[in-house]
């Protein structure tokens, strides 16, 4: 009889607890509800009567900035451990700006690399007003699905022009229209700023010229006789100690190198659909029709394995530090884009190669080499968005316009306190004082403010081997396209459980194929892919994106 | 007379409400922080179900987002995979279960025959260990005893002149080797269970059978394990209810990423998570992780329903 007593209390509480639960939560969506339709734009029918009221409400000379707020800006980066000293230096200087100029200060969230999607979502999703300025991205930071999923504040343009408006003048309008998502502003683009983040191989010229490559590495079959030359050369040295992550670039990198694909970025993280040079409209995936191709390519990358250009058990290797080892001479070759190659080609005293060995040098085979297939990076590869959850989005508005534009913060911030972690040199670059010391007064490796740099207030870095840098990026301005799909937002909803089920099947696949870790022959495992990509459902995925696309451009 | 007949005990049934609360308030305040921790942590976050069946936006919240019935349920089934993770997961499950049952219930009547205290002691905390030990240091453990190029075993076999063994490319390997690290963490700790309730087996039984002449086999036959029945039969059928949950720390931590080995390791919370952390889905990862409860839910009751007829006493309810 107790336990029916027990029972009858547990069951009471229960259906307490129930009823109490689904009050509160109601009680919450209520407000939430209302706080949505008193945000400037809740949705595309509301926006014209919200963004009239504000602009009534909102004028230049009455910017109210008699209270003191804090702003949280949001990065990608670990938390300042060695530099922390410097950077509380630093933003204890900025934030005297800041108050003077805006009665504001600011603060930093930092996002550790471990995991950083997933927290960096996570963070995004809580909505409390823990952060306000947020450092987003389109290709690698979720800047669209955030925008749809409601993170993001609108900001109407009498909103920039108010709080903003240095950065409202200075981003052209064509470049806003590629920061709208159902006709309203989420982003505001880094695209004053010159950088080429296009992937390749990083390798040791000087070791290529004596494997018989006397230009250097123009293709994927000199790279095969480069490390053919290595292995054989060096058998200490493991040609490229990849990780398993790395088959996503290596398989897009072959596409580029061997057609005219030009992805659609931020649809799956393979980039899986685009179209070509001559025709940029019509999707298709070169997963599914390049055949031969990716045959060619599963044959290459067992060789390569057979060579042994990486670790037999490369999959299941997590923690490689494959570029630190290239900069001390214990790997031969690095896949990534070509601001990494900017650091690694440059004589600075942690690429200790060049010390050590005065013939050393250092090249870049970029993806697309071949056939002149480069395309610009997106201006939103970097972007800024204010958090909908902020409590003062006007106040961080203006923060990020100081930011941006005023040369004094953005010195401290990107660059810290000049004499303490940089000089200026007589031409007028930028260079380490004498008692700097990277692990402890790098301040521009602190912030990561990759979301607003600005080319007007850039300073070049001195030690960076600009006579190269230069030659390399006019060759891209020879070939490159602009990025041709930054206005399209593809709309995802209906096909997400595809193209998930796309990602896991590229996933397992494309990892075996690109490290040349499969069974049987190479014709038979591409086979295999192409029917499971077709089991999954890409002809559909093909198929909506396209008449996604027509109702764009069309 | 009133006096008599307040200390005649008054039949259960016939107190109200009140009273058999009153009568069992010392129990029932014992049972309150597990009330608690059970409302809190299992029913409180209950109606958050619901985001399983809705396209989830944030600023809307769970209830105020978009309802779109069963469709997140849609990508499991159209993985074409639904049944060979659900099968692995069961299978590891299965093994996981029962092994660990048997070798926990075998271990606890070992250190139960055993006549020095110290050396039980030592061995018991032994075993324990593993247990607190993180499951990606267990993860990074096996990798440096097996990896082909710089792993304990692979120096061991060269060094005998033998063939390298490539585990990382052999999928057949893992069953057995994920079974044998799931024993070495967990067992110490299981043990402990089934040594406490031969702990609490009547002294007076163990002496009379001595008395009677039965020897240490015959009392391990039957005494201790009749008497240990009741306890397995209740922890199967608590294992049983997680038995469509696969261990994700144990699975991700020892196999990650490597596509060669999925096909015996793949498990319904492995695949999930590489299929969704690239688009950050509350709404689908709900959806799998409801599949799995309804899927558990069944399986208890149904194993409960056929306990209860062949033997109601060991039923948990």
């Amino acid at each position: 009889m107790k336990k029916k007593v027990l029972a009858l209390l547990l069951s009471t509480t229960m259906i307490a607890g129930l009823v109490g639960c689904g009050g509160k939560s109601d009680a919450g969506t209520g407000t939430n509800d209302n706080a949505a339709s008193n945000a400037p734009a809740d949705n595309s029918s509301a926006s014209s009567n919200a963004s009239t009221d504000n602009a009534s409400g909102t004028d230049a000379s009455a910017i109210d900035t008699s209270e003191h707020v804090v702003i949280t800006y949001m990065t990608t980066g670990e938390t300042p451990t060695g530099t922390k000293e410097r950077y509380d230096e630093m933003m204890t200087e900025l934030n005297k700006i800041l108050t003077e100029k805006c009665n504001a200060e600011l603060q930093t969230y930092f996002i550790s690399w471990t995991d950083y999607l997933s927290n960096y979502n996570l963070t995004l999703a809580q909505m409390d007003g823990t952060v306000d300025l947020v450092g987003t991205a389109s290709d690698w930071l979720d800047a669209w699905p955030n925008s749809k999923n409601g993170a993001f504040l609108e900001l109407t343009e009498d909103m920039l022009k108010t709080y903003a408006p240095q950065t409202w003048a200075s981003v052209p309008a064509e470049n806003w229209e590629l920061c709208k998502y159902n006709g309203d502003i989420y982003l505001i683009p880094e695209d004053n700023y010159a950088q080429w983040t296009n992937h390749g191989f990083i390798y040791r010229l000087d070791w290529a010229k004596a494997a018989g490559l006397s230009d250097g590495v123009k293709s994927w079959e000199d790279l095969t006789t480069y490390f053919k030359y290595v292995k054989e050369t060096y058998p200490d040295i493991i040609p490229w100690d990849s990780d398993g992550t790395q088959y996503a670039q290596m398989a897009g990198g072959w596409i580029a190198s061997h057609s005219d694909y030009v992805p659609i970025d931020g649809i799956n993280s393979a980039a899986m659909w685009g179209g070509t040079r001559d025709d940029l409209y019509t999707v298709y995936s070169p997963f599914v029709t390049d055949t031969d191709s990716l045959v060619e390519f599963a044959k290459m990358m067992k060789e390569w394995n057979d060579i042994g250009v990486w670790q037999t058990d490369v999959l299941n290797n997590t923690s490689s530090t494959n570029r630190d080892d290239y900069r001390v001479g214990k790997v031969a070759a690095e896949q990534h884009h070509t601001q990494t190659w900017t650091d690694l080609v440059s004589h600075t005293p942690a690429n200790t190669i060049y010390a050590d060995d005065p013939n050393a040098e250092t090249g870049f085979f970029y993806f697309g080499q071949e056939t002149g297939n480069v395309t610009a990076l997106s201006i939103t590869h970097g972007a800024m968005a204010v958090s909908a959850g902020s409590k003062n989005p006007e106040r961080a508005l203006m923060v990020y316009d100081l930011l941006r534009n005023d040369p004094e913060c953005y010195k401290l911030f990107c660059y810290g306190l000049e004499g303490v972690s940089y000089e200026i040199t007589d031409d007028g670059l930028r260079t380490t004082p004498a008692s700097y010391n990277q692990d402890t007064d790098n301040i521009n490796g602190t912030t990561n403010y990759w979301w607003g740099r600005n080319d007007d207030l850039e300073i070049k870095d001195a030690s960076r081997d600009w006579d190269k840098i230069d030659a390399l990026y006019s060759e891209y301005d020879k070939v490159k396209i602009e990025y041709p799909y930054g206005q399209f937002v593809a709309d995802v909803d209906n096909i997400r459980s595809q193209i998930s089920n796309i990602n896991e099947i590229n996933t397992n696949y494309m990892k075996q194929i690109a490290f040349g870790k499969y069974n049987g022959s190479a014709e038979d495992i591409v086979a295999e892919y192409q029917a499971a990509l077709k089991a999954a459902g890409i002809d559909e995925v093909t198929a909506e994106l396209q008449r996604q696309f027509d109702a764009l451009y069309k | 007379m009133g006096k008599a007949k307040a200390q005649l005990p008054k039949r259960k049934s016939d107190l109200t409400f009140f009273q058999k609360v009153k009568r069992s308030r010392v129990l029932l305040l014992m049972c309150l922080p597990a009330v608690i921790f059970f409302l809190a942590f299992s029913y409180a976050p209950m109606p958050g179900i619901w985001v399983a069946f809705v396209k989830y936006n944030y600023r809307d919240g769970i209830f105020g987002s978009q309802f779109i019935g069963l469709d997140n349920f849609k990508f499991l089934a159209t993985s074409g995979k639904l049944f060979s993770l659900t099968k692995n997961t069961i299978l590891y499950n299965l093994a996981f279960i029962i092994l660990g049952n048997f070798l926990a219930v075998f271990v606890a009547i070992l250190l139960n025959e055993m006549r020095s205290k110290w050396f039980k002691k030592v061995s018991q905390t032994i075993m324990f260990l593993p247990y607190f030990i993180s499951q990606v240091l267990v993860g990074i453990l096996v990798f440096n005893l097996l990896n082909y190029d710089t792993g304990f075993v692979n120096g061991i076999l060269t060094s005998l002149g033998m063939e390298r063994w490539e585990p990382y490319s052999d999928p057949s390997v893992w069953p057995p080797i994920l079974i044998i690290v799931y024993l070495w963490q967990q067992t110490g700790y299981n043990s402990v269970v089934y040594f406490a309730a031969i702990m609490g087996i009547d002294g007076e039984m163990m002496e009379a059978a001595k008395v009677d002449g039965a020897n240490g086999f015959q009392r391990i036959r039957y005494i201790i394990l009749p008497s240990l029945k009741p306890t397995i039969v209740i922890l199967l059928l608590f294992a049983l209810g997680g038995i469509v949950k696969g261990n994700f720390g144990l699975f991700y931590n020892i196999v990650g990423t490597n596509p060669m080995l999925f096909g015996t390791t793949d498990i319904i919370e492995t695949y999930v998570y590489r299929a969704t952390i690239n688009d950050f889905n509350f709404s689908t990862a709900s959806a799998v992780g409801l599949y799995q409860s309804l899927i558990g839910f069944i399986i208890v009751m149904t194993v409960n329903f056929i306990v209860k007829k062949i033997e109601p006493d060991y039923s948990l309810f």
